[in-house]
C-alpha cells in the first residue's frame, strides 16, 4: 500500500471557514497539494461540474441550501462524479440516523468529527486500495455489463480476501439489478444459514417481492420490522409489498412509521402522500407533500408533480386559494419546462373543479391536452400519461381516461411498479375500467408474439421473426421490452449471417427509442455491446 | 423543550468547538517548528480536550439510549482493519505522551458489531489507559468461547481490587457507586453499549482484570 497522495486532487466542502482550513492543513501534512475548497452545496456542485476530483471530503451539515447528502445525490445523478471518485461524508454524531437513512445514494465512507491525521491517512489508503481492487467491476457496471461485473467479482471472491463478505454483498446487489433472482436467493440463504444477518434477510425478501411471492415477502419484512424497529429499508419494502397486495391502508401506516423514523427521504414522503391521497386521508397527504416540496427545494430530484399533488391535497382540504398559490410556484420553479406546464394545468383543473368552477376546469383541461400533445411528439414518461388519465377521471371524462390507461398498460406491460400504480389510480378514481383484466390480456398478447418470434428464430426464419417483432414494436413504440426484443432478433440474425449496414441502422433506431424512454434500462448494456461487436470492422 | 434536549444541543456546540481545538493542537504538536517551550503542556491540552470530547460523545449516546433514539447497526467488520483505524486515530496523542500504542489480531478475524458505538467505547478506554500506562498500550481482538473479545491493556499498576468486583453493581446505577469518579461514566457507557449487542440469546458484557499479556489493567469487551 502506498501512502503517497501527492498526485491526488481533493475537494473540501464545509460551510465553516475554520473547519475548511483545519482540514486543508491536515491534508497538506499528508502530502496533498491539489486542493480546492467549496463553502456550500451550490459551490461544491459548481466545482464538481468544472473538473473531476479523486476525493471529495464533504460535511453533511452545510447551513442553508443543499446538505451534504443532496450534494452527493446531485453529483451522482448528473454524473458529475464517476465511480472512481471517492466521496467521504463528514458527520457530527447527531447526523448518524439522518445519514444512515440515505439509502438511494450512499457515500464511499463516513468520517465522524473530529478525526486525526493518522485516521484520515489510514482511511484514504484503504479507500484507494479498494477502488483499485474493484476497478474492473466498476468499469463493467458503468457499461451495464452485469455478466462481466459478476465474473470479475467471482474471481476476487475465489481468493477469499479480508473483505469477502462485502464482495458477496456487492455481488448480490448486482444479481438483483440484473434480475438474476434465483442466484441471489441461493447466496442469501447460504449467508443466513451461518448467521441471521438483516441485510441478507432483507435481500431474500426483495427476491420474493420481485418474484411476486408477495405473502412470503411480507412475512420477511414484517419479521425484520419487529426485530429492529429502526430499520427504515424494511418499512419501505413492507409498504411496497402491502401495496402490491392492495392493502393500501396498511401500506400507508407502514410508510408513516418509516417517515417518522427518517423524515428526510424525498421519495418516501412522496410515496406516502400518494398513498394517503388514494386512501382519502387528505390531511396526511397535504402534510407529506408539504414536506416533500420543502425537501425537494434544493434537490436535483425536484419535480413539478410534487407541487401538483400538494395543490390537489390542499384543494381536497378546502384550501383552494393556497392550492392555486402552489400551482403558481410550479411556473416559478420550473420555468419553460413543458412537463411542468402540464402539471400546472392538471393541478389547476383539479382545484377549479373542487371550487365548483366547471368552466375554469374545462379551460385548464384543454391547456393540459394541448401540452400533452406537444410532449408526445418528443416522447414522454408513463407518469405523465397517468397524471393526465387521473385528471380526466376526476373531471368525469371516463372514456378518455380509460384510453390513456390502456396506452400506459400497453407501453409498460412488464413494469410491475407502474402497473401497480395503474391499478391504484383506477381504484382511487372509481374508474369503470377493469385494469387488472386489461393488464392480463395485454401481457398474454405480448408473450404470445414473443414466443412466436422465438420459435421463428429457432427455426432459422429470421426475416419472419424480425417482421413480426418489428411490427409489434412499431405498434407499441413506447414499450421498451418489445423494442428490445425486435433489436435482439436483428442482432441474432447478424450474428448468424453477418452484419449489414441496414440491419445495424435498424437496431440503432430501436436502441435510441428505448434510450429515449429510459437511458438506464438494465437490458441496454447487453444489446449495445453486442451491436458494437457487430459494427466494429475487425469482426 | 425540556432541559435534557437543551443539554443535548449544547453538547453538539461544545463538541464542534472541541473539534477545532483538537485539530489546532494536533497541528501544533505535530509541527517540529513550533515555539512552545514545554511540549508536554500542549500534549496535556490535547489529551484533556480528547477526553472531554469522548465524554461528550458518551453523554450524547446515553441520552439517545435513554430516549430510545439510538438504533444499533450491527454489521460485519474485519477486526484488523477496525483496530488499525482505532490505533490511527489515537496514535498521535499516545506518541506525544510517550506511550506506545499498538494492536494485534489475526488478519482475517471478522466480527459483528456497531462500529461507531464500539469505536467510542475503545477511544475512551484508550484515553483512560493513557493515565495509567508506563510505556505501552496494546489493543487486541480474538475469538473465545463463541464471543469476540476486544482487549485494551496497559503496563501500569492495574485496576484496584475494589473496581473489578464493583462492576456488576454499578453498571445499572452509576450514581450510587463509590468508584473512582472519572471512570464511572466510562464503565456505565461501555456496559450499556456492550448490552445492546445481542445474538442467539447471548448478550455482550465488559470485564475488568489485571495482568493478561501486559502486567497492568486489562479492559475486556465480550461481544456475541
Amino acid at each position: 500500500m502506498t501512502n503517497d497522495f501527492s498526485d491526488k486532487s481533493v475537494l473540501i466542502v464545509d460551510d465553516f471557514a475554520d473547519m475548511r482550513s483545519a482540514i486543508r492543513h491536515l491534508l497538506r501534512s499528508l502530502g496533498v497539494s491539489k486542493l480546492e475548497q467549496a463553502r456550500d452545496g451550490q459551490d461544491a456542485i459548481s466545482h464538481l461540474a468544472r473538473k473531476s476530483f479523486d476525493v471529495v471530503l464533504c460535511d453533511y451539515n452545510l447551513g442553508p441550501g443543499k446538505d451534504g447528502q443532496q450534494v452527493l445525490e446531485e453529483a451522482r445523478h448528473r454524473q458529475l462524479i464517476g465511480v472512481n471518485t471517492i466521496f467521504i461524508m463528514i458527520t457530527a454524531e447527531n447526523a448518524r440516523e439522518m445519514v444512515m437513512s440515505a439509502i438511494e445514494y450512499s457515500p464511499d465512507s463516513y468520517l465522524a468529527k473530529p478525526f486525526t491525521k493518522e485516521l484520515l491517512r489510514t482511511r484514504l489508503t484503504k479507500l484507494f486500495a479498494a477502488k483499485a481492487n474493484l476497478s474492473k467491476v466498476n468499469k463493467a457496471l458503468v457499461a451495464k455489463d452485469y455478466a462481466a461485473a459478476i465474473a470479475e467479482l467471482d474471481r476476487l471472491i475465489a481468493a477469499k480476501p479480508k473483505n469477502l463478505s462485502e464482495l458477496i454483498r456487492t455481488k448480490t446487489d448486482i444479481l438483483l439489478t440484473a434480475k438474476r433472482y434465483e442466484e441471489a436467493k441461493k447466496i442469501f440463504e447460504e449467508v443466513l444459514d451461518a448467521r441471521d444477518l438483516p441485510w441478507a434477510r432483507l435481500g431474500l425478501g426483495k427476491v420474493y417481492f420481485w418474484q411476486k411471492k408477495y405473502p412470503l415477502a411480507q412475512e420477511i419484512f414484517e419479521h425484520l420490522v419487529g426485530l429492529d424497529t429502526n430499520m427504515t429499508a424494511a418499512y419501505d419494502w413492507l409498504a411496497k409489498t402491502q401495496t402490491a397486495l392492495k392493502q393500501f391502508a396498511e401500506a400507508e401506516k407502514t410508510l408513516q412509521s418509516a417517515a417518522r423514523l427518517s423524515p428526510r427521504s424525498l421519495p418516501r414522503q412522496q410515496l406516502l402522500g400518494e398513498l394517503a391521497l388514494t386512501n382519502g386521508n387528505t390531511h396526511d397527504a397535504e402534510l407529506a407533500f408539504g414536506r416533500a416540496v420543502s425537501l425537494a427545494k434544493h434537490s436535483v430530484l425536484n419535480h413539478p408533480s410534487l407541487f401538483a399533488d400538494l395543490a390537489k391535497s390542499k384543494s381536497a382540504n378546502g384550501k383552494h386559494a393556497e392550492a392555486l398559490k402552489v400551482v403558481a410556484d410550479i411556473g416559478k420553479t420550473f420555468a419553460a419546462e413543458k412537463e411542468a406546464e402540464l402539471y400546472a394545468a392538471t393541478a389547476t383543473a383539479a382545484v377549479k373543479k373542487g371550487q365548483g368552477d366547471a368552466e375554469g376546469a374545462a379551460a385548464a383541461l384543454k391547456t393540459a391536452e394541448e401540452t400533452l400533445s406537444q410532449l408526445s411528439a418528443a416522447g414522454h414518461s408513463a407518469r405523465v400519461t397517468l397524471e393526465m388519465a387521473k385528471t380526466y377521471a376526476q373531471l368525469g371524462e371516463q372514456e378518455k381516461a380509460s384510453k390513456l390507461i390502456q396506452e400506459a398498460i400497453a407501453n409498460n406491460h412488464d413494469e410491475d411498479e407502474l402497473l401497480m400504480e395503474v391499478v391504484q389510480v383506477c381504484h382511487h378514481a372509481d374508474l369503470d375500467y377493469d385494469a387488472e383484466t386489461a393488464i392480463r390480456e395485454i401481457q398474454q398478447a405480448v408473450i404470445k408474439t414473443n414466443n412466436e418470434g422465438v420459435r421463428l428464430i429457432k427455426q432459422g426464419e429470421f426475416d419472419a421473426a424480425i417482421q413480426l417483432l418489428s411490427g409489434a414494436a412499431d405498434d407499441m413504440p413506447g414499450n421498451k421490452t418489445i423494442n428490445l426484443n425486435a433489436a435482439k432478433a436483428i442482432i441474432m440474425k447478424m450474428e448468424k449471417l453477418g452484419a449489414t449496414a441496414d440491419d445495424i441502422n435498424a437496431v440503432r433506431h430501436l436502441v435510441e427509442r428505448v434510450k429515449g424512454l429510459d437511458p438506464n434500462d438494465w437490458r441496454l448494456g447487453d444489446v449495445v455491446s453486442r451491436l458494437r461487436q457487430l459494427a466494429s470492422p475487425s469482426s | 423543550m425540556d432541559f435534557s434536549d437543551i443539554l443535548a444541543s449544547s453538547i453538539h456546540d461544545i463538541k464542534n468547538s472541541l473539534g477545532l481545538i483538537l485539530s489546532s493542537v494536533d497541528e501544533l504538536v505535530g509541527n517540529p517548528d513550533n515555539k512552545i517551550a514545554d511540549v508536554r503542556q500542549a500534549s496535556l491540552l490535547q489529551h484533556e480536550a480528547q477526553r472531554a470530547n469522548n465524554n461528550l460523545i458518551q453523554l450524547l449516546t446515553l441520552y439517545k439510549i435513554g430516549n430510545q433514539q439510538l438504533a444499533v447497526r450491527i454489521a460485519e467488520h474485519n477486526l484488523d482493519d477496525f483496530l488499525e483505524e482505532i490505533v490511527a486515530s489515537n496514535s498521535a496523542l499516545c506518541a506525544s505522551l510517550d506511550v506506545q500504542l499498538s494492536y494485534g489480531c489475526e488478519p482475517d478475524l471478522n466480527g459483528y458489531f456497531d462500529a461507531d458505538l464500539i469505536r467510542s467505547v475503545l477511544d475512551s478506554t484508550i484515553g483512560n489507559a493513557h493515565r495509567y500506562a508506563k510505556t505501552q498500550i496494546l489493543v487486541s481482538a480474538a475469538e473465545e468461547d463463541g464471543y469476540l473479545v476486544i482487549r485494551v491493556e496497559d503496563d501500569g499498576g492495574g485496576f484496584p481490587d475494589s473496581l473489578s468486583g464493583l462492576l456488576e453493581r454499578m453498571a445499572k446505577k452509576p450514581q450510587g457507586s463509590r468508584a473512582a469518579g472519572r471512570t464511572q461514566l466510562g464503565l456505565f457507557f461501555a456496559t450499556s453499549i456492550a448490552e445492546l449487542h445481542e445474538n442467539n440469546g447471548k448478550r455482550g458484557r465488559i470485564q475488568l482484570r489485571n495482568g493478561h499479556s501486559l502486567p497492568g489493567g486489562c479492559f475486556e469487551l465480550w461481544l456475541p
